[in-house]
């Protein structure tokens, strides 16, 4: 019983089903609002699932110089990651599919899988673009991930717990964390913004410099997985986002009729995905130094001082 | 250690195939080798073997952006040989043909200048803004883009009254998003954290490389054949030399949005003093001996065409000289010192068109391999 109920919570909800249907979804609106900005129609929202259905079915292509086994083994591995990181979320109520003593810890571990797979993934490829494009990964990296674990820690520290359960429980009783730090709500949605790969920050995939950096030399179904991996980390990190400052899953009761708290917590992902398809839309792409300034001046004092806040 | 990283024949920067060899040292820039001849397509040998008439329309689709300015060189060059005068009227159209023109490539400049930087959204918007003029010319000579409204000795098509309205208003509506654009450019923190003070080239670089056009005068070269050689009636329109003196890839954003006002108020005043009048002087088809250079300001800098003609029908030889060709060496010091990331923006600040760039291949006739010539045996080879 045990196992038959991990497997469906894995495979089904909230796991690799749910959570491709609604990255997928969420792409394909990402992609339609933006069109609509641009003055362009724009694919239909579903476009997402189409390509992804089409890339299954190409021919599967290693590049002969490149690490086979470790080419192959990125997208697979980045996407059994995210998908952990969902069993983790509090996605229907404040208890996540999968507890552990820290989850935090582990959630902030596992996020950082996707984007270590797509840098052994552009290094294994043996295309220079794809090396450029992971070695300016790795600074990005080292960028944003300081303010992402600065922040998680202070909504931590905040409440006085690790548990992403306990986070939810204090935020049903006391209000929205986002109220009580906006320095480190901002900081996070800035540093989301760099990890999810999106202007002004989506400099390891420049696609006018570096073709599309390490995922130069992905195609077919590699290039699928790679895709579905990106769909489910962008729900997972807004979902994360959605978790720790804007109260999570919460049940409604409206005129008699029971909503689940799964309905709230995918409106906040989704307004959190939409204000990143905002910003992307009204800036130009930075450099790689640029970034890390950005981020190691700006971005961190305002993660740190709130920080010393709440400590304080 | 440095390693070489090449950007072309195929790459997402370059809208034509062409080769750069960037020598980097991580990200840094220390060296730039250009290799050009991809798209050689041997258009200076079929234009002698054309008579005239024929030679017009090709002339024109030397370039997919420029066609007036093509056929406007073309032009200068046969009149000059064949001693042919312009009717007032046809001037005045030409000079209008040659400004729609203008301000659509420049439009189409930027919004790939600002793909370049990932702005796709401004990308976007320029080019939207780019089918205001493209509808204008669709609607005088039934073209958006080659839109063969010159022949030898005048236009083949006149602009009616009834058409005037339209052209202003879409002129008008114009005027208003580019001055937008021009201020979004020059105050959004991103692109100037992408564009200011990158690929710049000096006023003196400007002038030992012999940059032509827009690039020149972005570094403050004060140069323009529409003022300082004039053809069409440029010598009756008033309008100002647009410089900037920076040299950065902001200065040859600006510059280019900034002559796209001044080509407005250029439209505006030739539909004003359009002077009444034939539109053709008679072309007999043949040409007497002798030979002429014909230059014109096009979208891109200074455009250069020889015609050699032997008399009868057919040239015996031209020479084209393309603005890309005289902007291809600024390329150079503009990139070197800077980092990879600024490679697209810096080689498509000099609006790039290669296609019509590339004059010569040397292929090896036995094995079929093309090859680099030095300098020195291209000295021996013109001996």
């Amino acid at each position: 019983m045990e196992v038959l109920s991990f497997l469906l919570a894995y495979f089904v909800f909230p796991g690799l089903l749910f959570a491709s249907v609604f990255g997928l979804l969420f792409m394909g609106i990402d992609r339609k609002v933006t069109a609509h900005m641009q003055h362009r129609i724009g694919p239909p929202v579903w476009q997402e699932f189409i390509d992804f259905g089409k890339l299954l079915g190409k021919e599967d292509i290693t590049p002969a110089a490149a690490q086979g086994v470790v080419f192959t083994l990125a997208p697979l591995i980045a996407m059994g990651a995210a998908i952990t990181v969902m069993l983790l979320l509090p996605i229907n109520s404040a208890q996540p599919a999968l507890t552990s003593a820290a989850d935090l810890i582990v959630i902030i571990y596992l996020l950082n899988i996707p984007a270590i797979c797509v840098m052994l993934g552009g290094y294994s490829s043996a295309s220079p673009f794809g090396a450029v494009g992971a070695s300016r990964y790795v600074v990005q990296l080292f960028s944003y991930e300081l303010i992402f674990i600065v922040t998680v820690l202070t909504a931590a520290v905040k409440v006085g717990s690790l548990s992403i359960g306990d986070i939810i429980t204090y935020q049903a009783h006391n209000g929205w964390l986002a109220f009580k730090l906006p320095l480190a709500t901002a900081a996070i949605v800035v540093a989301a913004q760099a990890k999810l790969l999106r202007v002004p920050f989506d400099i390891p995939e420049a696609e006018s410099e570096i073709v599309h950096g390490p995922f130069t030399e992905y195609s077919g179904p590699k290039l699928g997985l790679m895709r579905l991996a990106y769909a489910i980390e962008l729900f997972a990190v807004a979902g994360l986002i959605t978790a720790l400052f804007f109260g999570g899953p919460v049940a409604h009761t409206i005129a008699g009729v029971q909503i689940p708290g799964v309905v709230s917590f995918l409106i906040k992902t989704f307004a959190i995905v939409l204000f990143t398809t905002n910003i992307r839309n009204i800036a130009a792409r930075l450099r790689i130094d640029q970034a890390m300034k950005f981020f190691w001046t700006i971005i961190a004092l305002i993660a740190i001082v709130n920080l010393i806040i709440v400590v304080l | 250690m440095s390693f070489v990283v090449p950007i072309g024949p195929q790459h997402p920067a370059l809208e034509e195939p062409e080769h750069f060899r960037i020598e980097v040292k991580g990200e840094e820039i220390v060296d730039v080798d250009i290799r050009l001849g991809y798209v050689h397509r041997g258009i200076e040998e079929a234009l002698s073997k054309r008579t005239y008439m024929h030679g017009l329309f090709l002339a024109q689709r030397v370039c997919g952006i420029c066609p007036v300015s093509h056929s406007l060189t073309f032009l200068r060059a046969v009149e000059e040989v064949a001693g042919i005068e312009c009717p007032d009227r046809a001037r005045y159209i030409r000079t209008i043909g040659a400004e729609l023109e203008r301000i659509h490539s420049h439009l189409l400049f930027a919004g790939i200048a600002a793909h370049e930087i990932g702005f796709t959204t401004l990308f976007m918007l320029f080019w939207r803004d780019r089918e205001l003029v493209l509808d204008l010319r669709e609607m005088l000579w039934g073209n958006r883009i080659h839109s063969s409204e010159t022949t030898i000795g005048g236009v083949r098509w006149d602009i009616k009254p009834n058409q005037v309205p339209k052209v202003l208003r879409n002129l008008a509506a114009l005027e208003k998003e580019v001055k937008h654009y021009i201020d979004v450019v020059g105050s959004d923190r991103t692109i100037l954290a992408r564009c200011a003070n990158i690929g710049v080239l000096t006023k003196q670089m400007a002038r030992e490389l012999c940059a032509v056009g827009p690039t020149a005068r972005a570094s403050g070269v004060n140069w323009d054949i529409r003022r300082d050689d004039p053809y069409a009636a440029y010598d009756e329109v008033p309008f100002k030399v647009i410089t900037e003196r920076d040299g950065d890839v902001l200065a040859k954003i600006l510059v280019r949005l900034r002559e796209v006002l001044e080509s407005i108020r250029i439209i505006r005043h030739a539909l004003d003093a359009m002077p009444g009048g034939p539109l053709r002087t008679e072309f007999k088809g043949r040409v007497q001996e002798g030979e002429a250079t014909g230059r014109v300001e096009a979208n891109r800098g200074e455009l250069l065409y020889y015609i050699f003609s032997k008399g009868g029908e057919k040239p015996e030889r031209v020479r084209i000289r393309t603005p890309t060709y005289a902007n291809i060496p600024t390329v150079k010091p503009m990139l070197v010192g800077g980092t990879i990331a600024e490679v697209p923006i810096v080689l498509a600040s000099i609006d790039p068109c290669f296609a019509c760039t590339d004059r010569v291949t040397v292929v090896d006739r036995n094995t079929g391999k093309s090859k680099v010539v030095t300098k020195a045996e291209l000295r021996r080879l013109n001996k």
